[in-house]
């Protein structure tokens, strides 16, 4: 079954027409991702990649009234213009891989998807994918196998790291989640690990968060009434106090948002934490084991 | 982007929220004393708070005075700053202080409305005091604030008449600055009634996000440009800020240079570095997509700096190419032809062309890339990271 996005999603790209979106909407159409249109406003008519571009989504779902998931390509200023658009079409679910969106618009975005049920993941995401059944975003494939673990992180390369860690170690995904590296998201950590609680196909979820907001902390209480273990992999220790480490959103705020804090209330929630990466594989096995003899 | 109290205070009297008045005077404008009435209060501008407990807020009686004390001033160190200007104001009679903010609240994603009846003294400070006297509102950023809402919220200060008006007048102000100017922050601390029932910001403290400064033009057209805080900027992390690389010096001992992708494993590298028994030199982001000179001068930053003794890089591609990144590579080692050793991972989108091109400049130039290993995605990175921290430690 897996989260977000199985083998039946039929997505959207908007921006589709600018380089990246287009070189990764190739990739995505080779993982076998069923791209049903794009959206770049006054290219309508056109193709990429074979797909048809539209100058709306309206339009787009008017041809292609079963597709749900869009993703923004968009560049940061046209980001909310674009995420709205897709609301009010009647997208379910918006993948924004547009990274420094303005806060004051992602504030505006929240509000307005919360208010229609819609969910935003990212921005700065590096996006959604199920290995085997759909990938939108930006994800190499090579770190991604299917399987029964559920990954949900805030950077794009500990993403594929902790992919890459599992595979190695003979296990797979479920579905792996970006949630985005800007300050302000569309959806946090316990959104995701709400679906990966009631998803059947998978069995652990690790998560990977960093030092910066506060989103980690927040995620705690809900582990401790999860019936899934949770293994969390926070980066940051050795980070430098006070200094800007490249996220806007990674910077230390008085004591919340330290590697310690996050740690801490993970824990004391029963997450069980990891150090390094390498370790990721076996806590997950042992997880799964003593869950189900539990 | 912070902003200087005085171009907070301009900031504040475009929106009709009155501050005193007053000039800022710098090592070459002391003839803008002439528009000033005494006694005045003289105020450095710097970003560090405490500057009143610090020495760094004085009163003058009359030009002589003022003159002496700004020279003072000026080109005085405060913590890493250094003192350019000063804010020259009237010195009010002041009768009562507030305290009135506007923030992002990061947990419910809202602007919030901090207010206080006690001000002068920071938010902390005051809700120590008595949590009951803050007044907090949240705000709903697709619902514009009318007048009556700002007046009710004013209503709570308990104050009258004119009062009650003024200070209604500056939350509406307020809110609509902050939300207008796309602001993380305004607090105006204190906000001061004087004895003549006047109403002024004493101080101004705005934050603007630095993420939507392209649809403010107005703030370019007050001189407000964006700023490279250097103060606390190492030289090399200098030097990385205007070849526009995030960076950071970890440890000035450290002998391993981390060339990471982007700014999530780079944080992460560092823990496992240290994890490991390493010692890393620097954080280092890449950003998504790097341009092939980019890539070029964060090899660089590594390479100059004598503590460095080996690369441990990593590019797992996504958006950021396999390919782009090891042309970049390539052409940086025929170009520099580095001494020191480095050990990295490329893994992902675009691999095998990555890939190629490494084989392809290792034949051409055996000698230069004799040193440069490149493991594959069947290596796990820390297998990488700690030979990384072997290569460092064989070399004395």
């Amino acid at each position: 079954m897996a989260i977000l996005i199985d083998q039946n999603t039929k997505v959207v790209i908007q921006g589709i027409t600018g380089a990246n979106a287009a070189l990764h909407t190739k990739f995505m159409l080779e993982y076998g991702t069923k791209i049903v249109g794009g959206v770049t406003p006054g290219k309508g008519g056109m193709k990429v990649e074979g797909v048809p571009v539209y100058d709306t989504v309206e339009q787009c779902l008017r041809e292609h009234p079963d597709a749900t998931v869009s993703s923004v390509w968009v560049p940061a200023r046209f980001a909310k213009e674009a995420i709205l658009e897709a609301i009010d079409a009647g997208i379910k679910i918006i993948v924004v891989i547009t990274e420094r969106i303005p806060i004051h618009d992602m504030l505006y975005v929240r509000a307005k998807a919360k208010e229609k049920g819609v969910m935003v993941i990212g921005g700065n995401t590096p996006g959604v994918i199920s290995p085997g059944k759909c990938l939108v975003g930006m994800l190499p494939k090579i770190a991604f196998q299917p399987g029964r673990i559920g990954t949900v992180a805030r950077s794009g390369a500990v993403t594929y790291y902790i992919a890459n860690s599992l595979n190695l170690a003979g296990l797979g995904e479920s579905t792996s989640v970006g949630l985005g590296g800007d300050p302000i998201l569309g959806s946090n950590f316990e959104d995701i690990l709400r679906l990966f609680d009631e998803d059947p196909d998978t069995d652990a979820v690790v998560m990977a968060g960093e030092i910066g907001g506060v989103y980690e902390e927040l995620a705690a209480p809900f582990i401790k009434k999860m019936k899934k273990p949770v293994i969390a992999y926070i980066t940051g220790k050795s980070a430098p106090q006070g200094k800007r480490l490249g996220h806007a959103g990674a910077i230390i705020e008085g004591n919340m948002g330290t590697a310690q804090s996050k740690i801490e209330s993970l824990r004391n929630n029963g997450a069980i934490i990891a150090e390094t990466l390498s370790e990721i594989p076996e806590l997950v096995k042992k997880a799964i084991r003593s869950n189900k003899k539990g | 982007m912070r902003l200087y109290e005085y171009e907070g205070k301009m900031i504040l009297r475009r929106n009709k929220i009155p501050v005193p008045d007053g000039v800022v005077i710098d090592k070459n404008s002391f003839f803008e004393l002439e528009k000033v009435v005494y006694p005045v209060v003289i105020k450095a501008q710097v970003f560090l708070g405490g500057r009143g407990k610090a020495g760094f807020v004085q009163f003058a009686e009359n030009r002589e005075e003022a003159v002496k004390k700004i020279k003072g001033l000026i080109g005085k160190e405060y913590g890493p700053y250094i003192i350019e200007k000063v804010l020259v104001e009237k010195k009010l009679d002041i009768e009562k202080e507030f305290y009135i903010a506007c923030l992002i609240d990061r947990i419910e994603h809202k602007p919030l409305l901090m207010l206080s009846r006690h001000g002068g003294m920071d938010i902390e400070e005051i809700a120590r005091k008595s949590s009951d006297s803050i007044i907090k509102h949240y705000f709903n950023v697709c619902e514009k604030l009318f007048e009556y809402q700002a007046k009710m919220i004013s209503a709570e200060l308990k104050l009258e008449g004119e009062l009650f008006l003024l200070f209604s007048n500056i939350i509406y102000n307020l809110y609509n600055l902050f939300i207008n100017l796309d602001c993380k922050l305004v607090e105006i601390n204190p906000l001061v009634i004087t004895k003549d029932k006047r109403v002024y910001a004493l101080d101004a403290k705005v934050d603007i996000d630095e993420d939507a400064m392209f649809r403010h033009p107005e703030l370019k057209e007050m001189g407000i440009v964006a700023r490279n805080e250097i103060g606390e900027l190492t030289e090399r992390e200098k030097k990385a800020k205007e070849a526009g690389i995030p960076y950071a010096d970890v440890d000035p001992d450290g002998d391993i240079g981390v060339f990471p992708g982007g700014a999530g494993f780079g944080i992460a590298a560092l823990d496992l570095i240290t994890h490991y028994g390493g010692r890393p030199a620097n954080f280092m982001d890449s950003g998504g997509a790097p341009t092939q000179e980019k890539l070029k001068a964060m090899l660089g930053l590594l390479m100059d700096n004598p503590k460095v003794k080996v690369i441990f890089g990593a590019r797992f591609g996504g958006i950021s190419r396999c390919d782009d990144w090891a042309k970049a590579v390539v052409q940086y080692v025929i170009e520099n032809k580095p001494k020191k050793p480095m050990v990295m991972r490329m893994a992902g989108n675009m691999e095998e062309e990555g890939r190629k091109i490494f084989e392809q400049a290792k034949r051409e130039y055996p000698e230069l890339f004799k040193n440069i290993k490149v493991y594959a995605y069947d290596t796990p990175i820390e297998d990488v990271i700690k030979e990384a921290i072997r290569v460092a430690k064989e070399i004395e």
